[in-house]
């Protein structure tokens, strides 16, 4: 029984590791221009279908060959949401930007469904057998999935503390309009948010569809779990979304041993109503700022 | 001809079911992205009760209640948060009701869906029912269009405008903001009731996938294509919007092509939604920022 519990707690934590790249993103582009972007949850899709596009015929690559050109291109996406939507609209109300990229969403799920049609699609890889470490299976993807997520947040880490642009991005996030008066590059800032966000978002949705299935959906329904999690660790602070995320991803797995699996999405949506009512400021309750 | 009349009691539903978004969204200003959960509430129960027995006009009374209680069981909690936040939770909410809806398959038979809701006898069944469907849904439209034409005039339409001017000159004017919303969010759900109601009737057939996200966003391009926040504007939204949807069926394309045409028709929703954002957020028609108070 003791085996049952843990084989979810770990299940728990590789989909959380997952859903804590998303949050990130979307945690960031929040702290810095205060918009809920619900196109975030597109970059994952896309990610994840460039790289079925790039490793299948006619370009035939290696999966981690096409990853290469798949978040490249996703990153373009990412930046070429801010350059055409939402930097025209910055000036606006908020939620006129709130229904731009809910439109802009709209948009990319539809080209997802247009190129790929919308029935599932997995990556042609040799069925990856589980191991067996302590009573708990685990399969060397999903041992892949933390690790990269462990490295993408070192790597964070050590951006927003150790390096000259962390810290510029860390101020923009504190107050935006004090920064720019500092003399920081805000262009260069805003450019390195998106960048940010379209690696996590896209690698996640790539490591997300090696473990499971492509879907033009896969991208919606992670981000409300991204948003939960996001929420759960304060709006706008990254290390409450890594936390936020691990937490939700947990929650949601041992959920299965108590009620039926069918409502495994509820605890997350539950969640995010709870949270809103009694806890808008997160669990971590840093006021905002990229931490 | 028959399928002109079809393509009117749709856009009519629609524009039901606009004006009631309209109430919240373009007059006060409160952001509702889980509208569809109304119209579904609407839909499900007064399918559900007729199915059971109970008179149809019971069964629709009861639909526009229930519905009405939900807004207000989603009003108290949700009202206390601003802007995007309240939008998040509305969207979070109609996921929730469509988990119901699909999982609970004792009462909705999950996925399946309901077959068969009745209709009332006099209006029938098959081609000949469609001119008296019409007269039924213009009827309810009418009636919808008045009521909340008198609402929106009235001097707490005026204070649904103030709130989502500035809440806080709201409050200082002394009046109770929160009340005032949960009336507008109890309303607007019970009119998303009704358009849910008709259509259960009309399409007599309904299932969880009717009442997803992408209802909703549809039901947001209406209003923001129309114009938040007028009288006309969602009507003319839902009509133009239906009247596209289904006037593409006519264009003839090749049958290997055919399976483009949904996606390509959501990038267009999509693509409206984002360039009407950016270069005409008033919609086709724009409000009228004029006081006047003798157009009640």
């Amino acid at each position: 029984m003791t085996a049952y519990y843990a084989q979810l707690l770990v299940n728990g934590i590789i989909a959380g590791s997952i859903y804590a790249m998303f949050a990130v993103g979307l945690a960031m582009v929040y702290g810095v221009f205060k918009f809920i972007n619900f196109s975030h949850g597109e970059l994952i899709t896309w990610g994840a279908y460039l790289t079925l596009m790039f490793s299948s015929p006619p370009f035939s690559l290696p999966v981690y060959i096409s990853i290469v050109p798949a978040l490249l291109i996703t990153v373009g996406i990412g930046l070429a949401q801010d350059r055409f939507v939402y930097r025209p609209l910055r000036q606006s109300n908020p939620i006129a930007i709130l229904i731009a990229s809910i439109g802009l969403s709209y948009m990319l799920r539809n080209g997802i469904r247009l190129c790929w049609g919308s029935d599932l699609h997995t990556f042609d890889l040799p069925l990856s057998t589980g191991i067996l470490l302590g009573g708990v299976y685990i399969t060397k993807i999903q041992i892949l999935m933390m690790l990269s997520a462990l490295l993408f947040f070192c790597i964070l880490y050590f951006l927003l503390t150790r390096t000259l642009l962390g810290k510029s991005l860390r101020a923009v996030s504190d107050n935006i309009e004090l920064s720019a008066i500092m003399g920081i590059n805000m262009k260069k800032v805003t450019w390195t948010i998106w960048v940010l966000a379209s690696v996590f978002a896209g690698s996640g949705g790539i490591l997300l569809a090696l473990d499971t299935s492509l879907d033009p959906m896969m991208g919606m329904n992670s981000l409300i779990k991204a948003f939960a999690a996001v929420l759960l660790g304060g709006a706008g602070n990254v290390w409450g979304a890594l936390i936020g995320g691990l937490f939700i991803g947990i929650a949601e797995n041992l959920s299965v041993a108590f009620i039926s699996p069918d409502y495994k999405d509820f605890i997350s949506y539950a969640l995010i109503f709870i949270l809103l009512l009694f806890k808008p400021r997160g669990f971590f309750g840093i006021a905002g700022g990229v931490r | 001809m028959d399928y002109l009349y079809h393509i009117l009691i749709i856009s009519l539903i629609y524009s039901i079911f606009a004006q009631s978004l309209n109430l919240e969204l373009g007059f006060t200003g409160l952001y509702n992205f889980g509208h569809i959960a109304f119209f579904g509430i609407g839909a499900y129960t007064s399918a559900l009760l007729s199915l059971n027995g109970v008179p149809i006009p019971l069964a629709v009374i009861g639909a526009i209640t229930l519905a009405g209680v939900a807004g207000a069981l989603l009003a108290i909690p949700t009202l206390r948060l601003s802007g995007d936040y309240f939008g998040i939770a509305t969207l979070v909410f109609a996921e929730m009701i469509h988990l119901v809806f699909l999982n609970e398959r004792d009462i909705t038979r999950g996925p399946m869906g309901l077959p068969n809701i009745p209709r009332p006898e006099w209006i029938g069944s098959g081609i000949s029912s469609l001119p008296p469907f019409l007269i039924v849904t213009f009827a309810a439209a009418a009636v919808t269009f008045i009521l909340l034409r008198r609402i929106t005039n009235s001097p707490y339409g005026r204070s649904l405008k103030v709130i989502r001017e500035d809440e806080f000159v709201a409050q200082a004017l002394g009046k109770n903001t929160s009340l005032i919303k949960t009336k507008a969010i109890v309303t607007g759900s019970a009119f998303a009731g009704l358009a849910g109601v008709i259509w259960a009737h009309y399409i007599t057939y309904i299932s969880p996938s009717d009442f997803t996200l992408q209802e909703t966003i549809l039901v947001l391009l209406c209003v923001v294509l129309g114009g938040k926040g007028t009288h006309f504007g969602p009507v003319v939204g839902a009509f133009v919007i239906i009247f596209f949807a289904e006037f593409i069926r006519f264009i003839p394309i090749p049958s290997e092509y055919i399976r483009f045409v949904a996606p390509l028709q959501g990038m267009v929703y999509g693509f409206i939604l984002v360039i009407m954002m950016l270069k005409r957020p008033q919609g086709l028609i724009p409000e009228s920022r004029k006081f006047t108070t003798t157009n009640a």
